[in-house]
């Protein structure tokens, strides 16, 4: 193994097997996370580039004191708060009941994931006519006195985030179930039939080796969840207008960058919104780890 | 004896429970796909009054309009063209590079490693604008390829396959080398006819994000003609509420069915492919 030839020809070997990701992440991701940097101080149209002006740290100031930037950054976050905790505990409740049957199982995880693999597309106006005024959810909510009446819930001040959160945990908790179940299943039986021994109930078995067991799969959906949530866009660009309905209540900063670049051609102050948003990301996804991190050592 | 009496019981009520519990979930999972096939064979009218019953007749009505108003054979050409290169190249390169990440010692591999792990972070809406700027500069909007080369390789897919490579035991490959192997026969021999359950689960997620796109298809498909079956259905989208119901449904419904397709051709290898998922 510590020939010097056979060395340099699996050097040789490795570089050639990772050249597709080599290439792709010269070519499409630094060049384009350079320019995205340049892009941020200028005043560019896409159209027009040679009239490009640089404008310093203007855009970044601009987009510092943009009611419309900070309404957006509010949305996701309201919307995400929501979507992960209730798409987490749907995910894992199903998981641990799928593991404790022998027959169907196979049946139920297919039928769990058609939500996931359907397009965004498709379930957004599915949406639309499911949750209607006069659609099947509020005539339902109607008739067991819930609601009064329709609520028109895309024009209202802060309904659109809720009524996203609860849908996309219906098109999304499959896929996260699919990943704990995984997790379930490596997890040494002998853990819990020490723990039944012990005389622990169903639920202290949960809390005290499933979870526990579980954190690699935990950290991954969070954290993936997390930073694909911040980025939602198609969601609301398929039932609001470019600004998120009267109250910018739908308003996701992706959807306020479309806005910026491709409705008013302002190039540069999207790129400065797009990398703002990056480090927002950034900075949830450590705090995120932190936490849970820490959690997982007391 | 009477206890363990008990305690069967105790477990049978607690599986009809599981199951009439996992059963209301496949109802309400199920409830909008039925919602949708039904009200794509209404009347048009009948979508509008009376949503959620069943059709007073059974019309296609709905699908020959769709075929009228969208060139539906050239949307679905358009996406399949572009989801079915997504998922050869992604699978194939993907698949290259987890080998050398999990497989091959040489020097940088961490570098590069770290490199996989930071470009999954990344989010892509950061590339959006210079990515845009940069193709339309080349010349690439309006071309397929602008969809295609891009996302030929992506970290995520890396990740996961390079998680599965890593439980392959290194005599395998020692095997074939004393065989006479060199390292492109070992991985095309060898490794790549034992990863069919993680590669179908990558075709799948490629698969499906592709063929699932929205925003990259708006902003680079600019010619009817290129059009994806996902801009298609946005043509129903109208300000006057249910003007197209009975095409809607009909889209949809018709949008749905191959993915769906792909999905129970490969779904047996989820399971398979996602327990070694996680972050540690």
């Amino acid at each position: 193994m510590i020939s010097g030839r056979k060395i340099s020809s699996d050097t040789w070997w490795g570089y050639f097997f990772s050249l597709p990701f080599i290439l792709t992440f010269a070519i499409f991701i630094s060049y384009p996370l350079i320019l995205s940097v340049k892009l941020s101080f200028l005043d560019i149209n896409i159209l027009q580039p040679e009239k490009a002006r640089f404008v310093g740290i203007g855009n970044y100031v601009e987009a510092l004191k943009d009611p419309l930037f900070w309404r957006s950054i509010f949305n996701v976050l309201y919307n995400q708060a929501i979507f992960i905790a209730l798409s987490f505990v749907i995910a894992l409740f199903l998981a641990v009941l799928l593991k404790e049957i022998r027959w169907g199982g196979s049946f139920f995880r297919t039928v769990y994931f058609l939500p996931v693999i359907t397009s965004i597309t498709v379930a957004m106006i599915m949406l639309e006519y499911l949750a209607n005024p006069a659609g099947p959810i509020q005539t339902l909510l109607v008739q067991f006195g819930w609601i009064r009446e329709g609520v028109f819930w895309t024009f209202s001040e802060w309904l659109p985030m809720p009524v996203l959160a609860v849908f996309n945990s219906w098109k999304w908790f499959g896929i996260q179930m699919i990943i704990f179940l995984g997790g379930l299943y490596a997890i040494n039986p002998e853990l819990y039939e020490a723990a039944a021994i012990d005389g622990a109930g169903w639920w202290r078995r949960l809390f005290s080796i499933s979870l526990p067991q579980l954190k690699p799969q935990i950290l991954f959906v969070l954290t993936v969840n997390l930073i694909n949530g911040m980025q939602m866009f198609t969601e609301v660009f398929m039932n609001f207008d470019l600004y998120g309905g009267p109250y910018h209540a739908a308003l996701t900063p992706v959807m306020y960058l479309y806005a910026l670049g491709f409705d008013k051609n302002e190039m540069g102050y999207a790129a400065t919104i797009g990398l703002l948003l990056a480090v927002v990301i950034s900075i949830l996804t450590f705090v995120q780890w932190k936490l849970l991190n820490r959690k997982g050592e007391s | 004896m009477k206890t363990s009496m008990g305690m069967k019981n105790q477990r049978r009520m607690a599986l009809v429970l599981i199951y009439a519990l996992l059963t209301v979930g496949a109802a309400i999972v199920l409830y909008p796909f039925l919602f949708m096939v039904i009200n794509s064979f209404k009347p048009g009218p009948e979508i509008l009054h009376n949503p959620t019953s069943l059709p007073s007749r059974w019309t296609v009505d709905g699908y020959v309009k769709v075929f009228d108003t969208l060139n539906i054979a050239n949307l679905f050409k358009n996406s399949l063209i572009i989801s079915g290169s997504v998922t050869v190249l992604n699978v194939f390169f993907s698949a290259m590079v987890a080998f050398a990440l999990a497989k091959i010692r040489f020097p940088g591999r961490n570098l590069l490693f770290s490199m996989v792990l930071g470009t999954m972070m990344i989010p892509s809406i950061l590339l959006l604008i210079p990515k845009y700027s940069l193709l339309f500069n080349w010349g690439w909007v309006n071309t397929y390829k602008a969809l295609i080369l891009p996302v030929a390789v992506q970290p995520y897919n890396i990740f996961l396959i390079r998680q599965f490579y890593q439980r392959i035991p290194d005599d395998f490959l020692d095997a074939a080398k004393v065989d006479g192997c060199n390292l492109w026969g070992v991985f095309w021999r060898v490794i790549l006819p034992m990863s069919s359950p993680v590669l179908a689960t990558v075709a799948v997620l490629s698969f499906m994000g592709a063929w699932n796109d929205l925003l990259e298809a708006l902003l680079y498909l600019r010619d009817e003609s290129m059009y994806t079956v996902q801009l298609g259905l946005l043509s129903f989208q109208s300000e006057i509420p249910g003007k197209n119901a009975e095409q809607l449904w009909a889209g949809t419904t018709l949008v749905t069915v191959p993915v769906v397709l792909v999905y129970f051709l490969l779904q047996r290898h989820f399971i398979k492919a996602f327990s070694g998922v996680g972050l540690k």
